[in-house]
């Protein structure tokens, strides 16, 4: 993130200059915008004192939102990084806008740049333009000054200039505009954008509480997650292996109550007996992969995804970048997310082939699943990719899908990965 | 002795199956679904209904809520409930209109044959045979502690065994006492638990129900 600080140790190059000189012209435009619309303002402010005005107030509040988006568009393209600091709730009707907007500090904070930008931004917009431009004029006056009409020259004086001592005199000071332009301009363009850069940001501590309130829902559906998993588990040890132990158990009853009066019933009881019991084996190791791949833990996540992708019927390939050391949970997690992408391919996509591909840039983890499928997945379709998103969410990861119909599905999956 | 058995598990279905008929039972009806269940109960009219707690299709409590509705539709019919977990709550459920002819067993009791089939034989007659498992964890409760302070160990001992469905003798032979001394400690314990003769319900049960009814202080 840059700076807001005005003064700066560094020398001043060429580059610097234009660059100032760019970004004051910009800020130019933007300045002009909150001019008309804070005279529009008043205007309507006016207005609302005899009462016509307050219908417009909500539609003037949303301009000054839509200058102030402009601002901060502007001063993210010069790195400053200046997110929307507004709440995600539209509210419908007038009045309800109106609360909504008064409650809102953003709002309080967008009027107050507003003010400043249309006063101060402008001020510095125009010196930042008309600088260089009668630096030129006057620094290259001695090149032209016999072309003008003898009482016309010199007007940047405010006298004619007629000997050439005074023609000097123009160009130096032409000079000293451009010293000027040199010397100032970066901070003029700095201090221009500083009222944005304070203002626009979401205040500091509505940041964090934003922040508390994203991690809030991230934890609940961390939570949710988590729990959703300890009932497809129960679940699964409930209606699988514990029924088939019991059926071992109520075999075994039978095979005792015939072993004297009738053998061969035993004998076939005990044969159920034993094959309800490598059945309950069969899928309690079901249930043991679906909470931790053992696979995982013998050959790492490489190894797990290429015995996952031979197990996948769409042909698949695997890549996996040189990864260092990951926490278990990001491990797994990544594992899941594969699992649960090539489960989706296999069972919707159509495709003919797929490929995972898993790397690392500094404490990201990035996973990748395409597949050349018939596309049209979506998140809040299939219950599997609401799993992954919560899944992502709780490790405060970031999930794309591009699924258009038609495919190709692309699921772009990153995880914060510091150990 | 007629029975329809209600359970969604094939295996154990069958196990049951193979069990009952082996013994000599007229097994008239072994279902999957509660429905089939109550259709079949109609239909056959059995002596005893077995009944899997979790069934479709939720896999919760449809068992209890079947056995439940079956008992209002067809009294006197006599219900053992099979569970692969203690919940007690069902069985005080179950218990709640005071007439006997109830059992609450974990499903590995069937493959005790013999306690299987004399439990089978005491509801069918009317008694109770709730899971051992089911009443020691009965004294782990606190409310439960509330409602048996009144009684003394021995009695204590005496209502749990009753609850498991025991009679006076086979109780007085756990007990290492007299068929006279059983006799008392349940006369006692109806009396502190203000159980008198002319009630209508059977008194053995009602007594049951107050211990098992201590132990869930909010059923749904």
């Amino acid at each position: 993130m840059r700076g807001v600080a005005i003064s700066d140790n560094r020398g001043t190059s060429p580059r610097d200059v234009f660059e100032a000189v760019e970004r004051l012209a910009g800020g130019l435009g933007t300045s002009l915008l909150a001019l008309f619309t804070s005279a529009g303002l008043i205007v309507v402010a006016a207005a609302s004192l005899a009462g016509v005005g307050l219908l417009l107030l909500p539609f003037m509040l949303s301009l000054v939102r839509l200058v102030a988006e402009r601002e901060r568009g502007r001063l993210n393209r010069w790195q400053y990084q200046v997110i929307s600091p507004y709440a995600d709730t539209r509210p419908t009707g007038w009045a309800a806008r109106l609360r909504a907007a008064a409650s809102d500090p953003a709002t309080w904070r967008d009027l107050r740049w507003l003010a400043s930008h249309a006063s101060l931004g402008l001020l510095l917009g125009l010196a930042g333009v008309v600088l260089p431009i009668i630096a030129v004029r006057d620094a290259s006056f001695p090149l032209w000054w016999w072309l003008l009409p003898i009482e016309e020259a010199g007007a940047s004086l405010g006298f004619p200039v007629r000997t050439w001592p005074a023609v000097l005199a123009v160009s130096l000071m032409g000079i000293s505009w451009a010293a000027i332009l040199i010397g100032l301009g970066p901070a003029m363009a700095r201090l221009q954008a500083l009222p944005g850069v304070r203002l626009l940001r979401p205040h500091p501590s509505a940041d964090l509480s934003q922040r508390i309130a994203q991690l809030t829902v991230t934890r609940a559906s961390a939570l949710q997650a988590h729990a959703a998993e300890l009932r497809r588990i129960e679940r699964a040890l409930h209606d699988g292996t514990q029924n088939r132990i019991i059926g071992v158990a109520v075999l075994l009853g039978v095979a005792r109550d015939a072993v004297v009066r009738d053998p061969a019933g035993a004998e076939a009881a005990l044969e159920r007996a034993q094959s309800a019991a490598e059945q309950a084996l069969g899928e309690l190791r079901t249930v043991i992969r679906g909470i931790l791949p053992p696979v995982l833990e013998e050959r790492g996540l490489a190894g797990a995804l290429t015995s996952l992708a031979a197990d996948c019927p769409v042909p698949c390939e695997v890549t996996v970048a040189e990864l260092g050391h990951l926490p278990v949970a990001v491990e797994t997690t990544a594992y899941f997310i594969a699992a649960e992408a090539l489960t989706n391919t296999a069972r919707h996509s159509r495709a003919t082939t797929a490929a995972v591909s898993v790397n690392r840039v500094g404490d990201l983890l990035s996973v990748h699943v395409r597949d050349d499928g018939i596309g049209g997945a979506a998140v809040s379709a299939g219950s599997g990719l609401t799993g992954i998103r919560r899944r992502v969410e709780a490790h405060d990861g970031t999930i794309t899908l591009t699924s258009p119909i038609g495919g190709p599905t692309v699921l772009e999956v990153e995880l914060p990965c510091a150990s | 002795m007629r029975i329809v058995i209600a359970e969604d598990d094939a295996l154990l279905r069958e196990g049951l199956t193979l069990l009952l008929t082996a013994r000599g039972f007229d097994l008239v009806a072994a279902v999957p679904t509660p429905e089939e269940f109550l259709a079949a109960v109609a239909e056959h009219r059995p002596d005893i209904a077995v009944v899997d707690v979790r069934m479709p299709p939720t896999f919760t409590d449809e068992g209890i809520r079947a056995a439940v509705q079956a008992r209002r539709l067809h009294p006197p019919l006599a219900v053992l409930v099979l569970s692969a977990y203690v919940e007690q709550s069902f069985a005080a459920d179950l218990l709640a209109d005071g007439v006997g002819g109830i059992g609450y067993l974990l499903k590995e009791r069937v493959g005790r044959l013999q306690e299987f089939l004399d439990a089978l034989h005491r509801v069918v007659a009317g008694g109770t045979a709730i899971d051992p498992e089911v009443v020691a964890q009965l004294f782990t409760h606190q409310r439960a502690i509330d409602v048996m302070r009144p009684l003394s160990p021995r009695e204590r001992e005496v209502l749990a065994l009753m609850a498991e469905g025991l009679g006076n003798t086979a109780i007085a032979e756990r007990l290492f006492v007299t068929d006279k001394a059983v006799h008392k400690h349940i006369r006692n314990i109806f009396l502190k638990f203000d159980l008198h003769p002319t009630d209508q319900t059977d008194r053995r049960v009602a007594a049951v129900l107050r211990y098992l009814d201590s132990r869930t202080p909010s059923r749904p």
